[in-house]
């Protein structure tokens, strides 16, 4: 393997770091020369070639691992859905900002699906951390571009202040699993490292444990769970409409990523304790945002307490792992990935649907200001509604077999897993769950269509935004009718984790500083005196191939340890 | 008749009506308004096409190779197989829905360009109309070609929705919203026990392919590989039968059907008599190997055809309103096709099913176009005489109600003969309940028809009767030559084109365990008796259609003091059958009230309990939110303490673990 091949196969991320790059130099232009319009222009064609170059390289084989990356169909999946809504996501902010911050804010929304693409490659702790980052930090900037109103910059300041204290909590827990595991690679953690440590209480296991439980929770802050979900609701209803569909998918899915990356790393072979640990997270969490979601009248807020309530959802798959079931997906991963990206765009679309009126001068936000929105606009306000009984997990919409996919992965579970009760009772917590949060959803609907309207309401944000709340809907209805698709991609993303491929030329990967490595295994210091290196290096050949085969896991329901 | 030549008909049979509803709602209320129609019109036409076309497509197959089953694509797959499949099964019966669907559909479609004007002018959700009428094609259509019972069921539903939204579409009315929602409602109860049935279906058999399912019904074994048991056929047959009699209006959840004539009348001509009410008798003959699996549940449909075929007639003499008449009459005429099948004469069912999809629709259209001219009114004792008047109307209500009739030579009188013939062979007392509806019917068609247009002229005030324009009198002209010539394609020694066409179907089913023909396996179905016994029956068919029209002339039109005569000599009864039973108070006393009584206890529950504990619920976080708002700088630091809380609440749980 040599740079050129790394080159063409990282094509897409390469596009999109090149193309933020071009977006915030066209976006600096004088106005009077008027190539700074064309920045929303510029960047959908960016993603767009980005999508291109993605289908055009395939699902990456698994042989192809530059340093601290790994590409696999892991990363083919991602990309293919990031990027996908990422077209959408550029649709709906087309007008957002005023002209000239446009190109600005555009670059950002380009840089933090870079950060996705990362996550979803990241065969390194340290480069997990940085991708997961790269995904939050532009986000900080878009809520502060998004709108002139006080309530945007509070509300990207507590993000930011919020977002940099979960990035504390995630490095910090990220060092206490490298001190156990003794290194950071992630394919070598999940060889055994971390998992042994978990699993037999070795005299690191208390290190493990709470490096595994900090993580979980500086992630958790990403994926908006309980109790790192208060940042949520300011932050949904300060940010502008359009960037609030950002935030509701594009850390969500670099969390999920992250968590899946973690999780897998520990074969999903976890403590006991830190099983029940999730699964109390997951009922709080989406109890938690459905029962609050009830009581908001903003309608920014009761999507950003329905979001809390998705990840609860979500978490399910994710503690099912990539178990091979008798469900429709057989596999909670992938059931996992679906759903994600399902999530985000009917999502997207209900903030886009949001985003596209005016009332009064300000964008449509709470119910009475979208009262019999209906009468006026027809077409949007049957979008909007396709969107949130998507949302809601009704037939004929995509958020249906998302949850079919979802809480059949727990109920299919083989009778020989360990976690197969409580999983099952999570899932009809999930179920019950979803029934009480049709009331608020279909109180969207109902105040869209039954309430009677008087005064004006502005289309505002041009074509484009119409256009992207369109595709959202279509979207629901296509993948419903046609879900073999995305779901067999889904599938094909998990093989990865159950360990039937790995880094052919894992070796490459390590020979960045061949000299020091061999230093290191000279002295036979520990790799933690040995100050910032880069990643990988700390195992030898012999090491890497001694472990215990992956593969010989693979399919086999996990096997969850009684011990602590 | 090739794979790929099917699947691309039935996917144009589907998308064409899809299309055409789609862009109806899309384009109709900016762009098209006034012209909307010419999008449904072509949606179904379309599809009427292409269903001639399937239809020669399965005539010209070999008679091994009469049906197929043909995969579209998989729905929902796990990876290496299908979990569901959508897929079409093809099959004579298949191609005969297809026609009577989208055939009537195109007429009532046609039809409907002229009905949905006043003064020329569309009315009020022109757009609408069309979008939903073509919609309940492309559901019908669904239900038809499907090839598992999912999308049965998806299709039944469907057509349901559609039938909900069609007669609601005047929603401003009390009266019309308040049908929609009845209908909507007894549909759930009878859906109820069709979608157990369907999951009954998946438990025992693993699968619910109609092909695999029916296979192993008739070998007797379950998806196990174990025996399967009499008593699990049964239960899942009277499960389906319960989906029947929901959307097919039979007992007893008949109540929705006549007030579901609140809709426009083009609705109640297609989707009230022609189609979607016969989607109970299309499931039942479908689910032939089921059904004959267990006598006791051929035995259930057959006593509840026949009741229903009496129960409603006896109603329908002493309505007033003409749509009302019909609809009862339609009931009635539908508990002949469920008698039909339970006698295991499934092919003389649909063969009723088709003459009768002609017949009836042309009489509610032609009833539409008196109530067109009547502006509005349809109560046969504010009018009367029309036939110099709506000459047109008159000349093709005649021919559909001779049709209803059962008059020799018309279609109704061969379908509805058969009928009764095998209903007197098998169950030879409901075979007399068939022939005594028969005079009822006869009675109570030409009571309405004596009532409205004979006798002196007379009109509600202030209207100025005219006769309707040629949108609506084409349909008419063509659906009578319809109800006076269906029935010819169904007769003849052998059975007739039509029985002939639909034998291989029911071969293995209804033909194997009719006691009628001794339960060998491929005996053609009809199976005529002598010819001499068959005539017989003929004959006393048509005197009864005879008595039954002069006893209407004598009372309606010779000596028309009698009904008041009648009337008051025998008053509980006019009283019983005027309030059509008390079923509606009955249902009213037994179930809606204690229902409304128990949502009156929930609400203030509700409103008292539940509200009471989420107050005392949301009172921590109102309390903190209080104490929050006190100090507006220190909500970021207070959310910050909240997740290192959390944290460390996570971190010293999962350690004292």
């Amino acid at each position: 393997m040599n740079v050129e091949t790394y080159l063409v196969q990282l094509g897409p991320e390469l596009i999109l770091l090149l193309g933020a790059c071009a977006v915030l130099v066209v976006g600096a232009t004088k106005a009077s020369h008027g190539i700074a319009s064309i920045s929303p222009a510029v960047s959908l064609f960016v993603v767009a070639l980005a999508l291109l170059a993605t289908l055009r390289l395939g699902v990456p084989d698994g042989t192809v691992a530059p340093p601290g990356l790994w590409l696999t169909s892991l990363t083919f999946y991602t990309r293919l859905i990031a990027l996908g809504v990422g077209l959408l996501i550029v649709l709906v902010n087309w007008h957002q900002p005023v002209a000239r911050e446009r190109g600005e804010y555009l670059s950002m929304i380009l840089f933090s699906l870079l950060g996705v693409l990362l996550t979803a490659s990241a065969n390194d702790l340290l480069v997990l951390f940085f991708a997961v980052e790269l995904v939050s930090i532009p986000t900080y900037v878009l809520i502060a571009l998004s709108r002139e109103d006080g309530r945007a910059s509070e509300a990207a300041v507590k993000y930011f202040f919020l977002g940099a204290m979960a990035a504390a909590i995630l490095a910090y827990g990220l060092s206490f699993l490298y001190g156990a595991a003794g290194t950071t690679t992630l394919h070598v953690l999940g060889d055994g490292a971390v998992r042994s440590t978990l699993a037999f209480g070795s005299s690191m296991g208390g290190t493990a444990l709470v490096g595994l439980l900090l993580v979980f929770a500086g992630l958790a802050f990403k994926i908006a769970a309980v109790p790192l979900h208060v940042y949520a609701a300011d932050v949904y209803e300060g940010a502008a409409s359009p960037v609030t569909g950002l935030l509701g998918f594009v850390p969500k899915l670099a969390g999920f990523i992250a968590l899946v990356k973690i999780f897998g790393a520990c074969q999903w072979e976890l403590p006991v304790a830190v099983n029940w640990m999730v699964w109390v997270v997951a009922a709080v969490t989406m109890t938690t945002g459905n029962v609050l979601g009830l009581l908001q009248t903003n309608v920014k807020r009761m999507l950003a307490y329905s979001s809390i309530a998705h990840t609860g959802y979500m978490l399910i798959a994710l503690m099912v792992g990539p178990v091979a079931g008798q469900g429709p997906m057989r596999d909670g991963v992938a059931a996992l990935l679906f759903y994600v990206a399902v999530y985000g765009v009917m999502n997207l679309g209900a903030f886009a649907a949001l985003a596209a009126f005016k009332v009064s001068g300000r964008a449509v936000e709470t119910l009475d200001e979208l009262a019999g929105i209906a009468s006026r606009a027809p077409l949007a306000a049957f979008a909007l509604v396709v969107c949130v009984f998507s949302l809601m997990g009704i037939p004929p919409f995509a958020g249906f077999l998302g949850k079919v996919y979802v809480f059949s992965s727990a109920f299919s579970l083989d009778q020989s897993h360990a976690f197969r009760g409580p999983l099952i009772a999570l899932a009809v917590i999930g179920v019950v769950n979803s029934a009480i949060a049709a009331a608020y959803y279909l109180r969207i609907a109902a105040t869209a269509y039954m309430r009677k309207r008087t005064d004006e309401v502005l289309p505002t944000g041009g074509s484009p935004i119409r256009w992207g709340l369109a595709l959202c809907s279509v979207l629901m209805l296509v993948l419903f009718a046609w879900p073999r698709g995305l779901a067999n991609e889904a599938r094909n993303a998990t093989v990865v984790l159950h360990g039937s491929i790995r880094p052919v030329d894992a070796r490459l990967t390590m020979s960045i500083d061949d000299t020091l490595e061999r230093q290191v295994q000279a002295t036979g210091s520990n790799p933690a005196d040995s100050g910032f290196r880069l990643p990988g290096s700390e195992q030898t050949v012999e090491q890497m191939t001694t472990t215990t085969p992956v593969a010989s896991r693979a399919l086999k329901p996990t096997t969850h340890s009684d011990q602590p | 008749m090739s794979v790929e030549t099917l699947t691309i008909c039935g996917i144009v049979i589907l998308l064409a009506p899809l299309a055409g509803a789609v862009l109806s709602g899309v384009l109709g209320p900016r762009l098209l308004r006034g012209s909307t129609h010419w999008l449904a019109i072509g949606g179904v036409g379309l599809a009427f096409i292409t269903s001639l076309v399937l239809m020669g497509q399965v005539r010209g197959a070999p008679p091994d190779g009469i049906s197929e089953t043909v995969s579209v694509y998989n729905w929902i797959t796990n990876g290496t197989d299908a979990v569901f499949r959508v897929e079409f099964l093809i099959d004579p019966l298949t191609a005969v829905m297809l026609i009577t669907v989208t055939g009537v559909s195109l007429l009532v479609v046609m039809y409907s360009r002229d009905y949905m004007r006043e003064h020329g002018k569309p009315e009020r959700g022109y757009e609408r109309f069309f979008a939903f009428l073509a919609l309940f094609v492309f559901s019908m259509c669904a239900l038809v070609l499907g090839g598992n019972f999912l999308l049965l069921y998806l299709g039944w539903e469907a057509v349901g929705l559609c039938s909900y939204l069609l007669i609601g579409f005047y929603y401003d009315r009390p009266a019309a919203a308040a049908a929609a929602k009845k209908a909507f409602l007894v549909n759930r109860v009878g859906d109820f026990g069709f979608g157990l049935g369907i999951l009954l279906i998946f438990l025992t058999f693993g699968t619910i392919e109609y092909g695999a399912v029916f296979h192993m019904v008739q070998e007797g074994v379950t998806g196990s590989g174990d025996p399967l048991a009499t008593g699990r056929v049964t239960t899942i047959a009277l499960l389906l039968l319960c989906g029947a009699c929901g959307k097919s209006a039979q007992l007893p959840l008949h109540v929705w059907l006549p007030d579901a004539m609140e809709g426009p009348s083009p609705v109640s001509a297609l989707i009230h008599a022609a189609t979607m009410v016969t989607a109970g008798i299309y499931m039942i003959a479908r689910c032939g190997a089921i059904f004959t699996a267990s006598p006791f549940a051929m035995t259930v449909v057959a006593v509840i055809g026949a009741v229903t075929a009496l129960f409603a007639a006896t109603i329908a003499i002493t309505q007033t309103d003409m749509k009302r008449i019909l609809a009862y009459s339609t009931v009635s005429q539908l508990g002949y096709m469920v008698l039909g099948v339970g006698v295991y004469a499934a092919d003389s069912a649909i063969f009723h099913l088709f003459t009768h999809a002609s017949f009836k629709a042309l009489l509610f259209l032609a009833a539409g176009s008196v109530m067109h001219a009547m502006g509005g009114i349809i109560d046969v004792r504010q009018f009367g005489g029309l036939r110099k008047v709506l000459p047109w109307t008159f000349a093709t209500f005649l021919a559909g109600s001779l049709a209803l009739a059962g008059f020799p030579l018309f279609s109704g009188f061969f379908s509805k003969d058969e009928i009764i013939h095998h209903a007197l062979m098998v169950h030879p007392i409901l075979g007399v309940v068939g022939l005594v509806t028969a005079l009822l019917t006869a009675f109570y068609t030409f009571r309405m028809v004596f009532l409205a247009f004979f006798g002196r002229q007379r009109v509600p005030e202030g209207v100025h009767p005219h006769e309707s324009g040629p949108w609506m009198l084409v349909p008419l002209v063509v659906l009578s030559i319809g109800a006076i010539g269906a029935g010819y394609v169904g007769i003849g020694a052998d059975g007739g084109v039509f029985h002939r066409f639909l034998t291989p179907v029911f071969a293995h089913t209804f033909a194997a365990h009719s006691p009628a023909s001794a339960g060998a396996h491929g005996v053609p179905v009809v199976e005529h008796v002598g010819f001499w016994a068959h005539y017989g029956l003929m004959i006393i068919s048509g005197a009864i259609a005879f008595v039954g029209i002069f006893a209407a002339y004598v009372l309606y039109l010779k000596e028309d003091w009698l009904p008041g005569l009648i009337r008051s000599i025998a008053p509980r009864a006019h009283r019983i059958l005027w309030n059509k039973y008390y079923v509606d108070e009955l249902y009213d006393a037994g179930l809606v009230e204690p229902a409304r009584q128990t949502g009156r206890v929930c609400v203030g529950l509700d409103d008292y309990l539940i509200d009471g504990l989420l107050w005392l619920i949301t009172a921590i976080p109102r309390a903190v939110g209080y104490l929050a708002r006190t100090y507006q700088s220190g909500m970021l630091q207070g959310y910050a303490l909240t997740m290192v809380v959390g944290i460390a609440i996570i971190v010293l749980l999962v350690f004292g673990a």
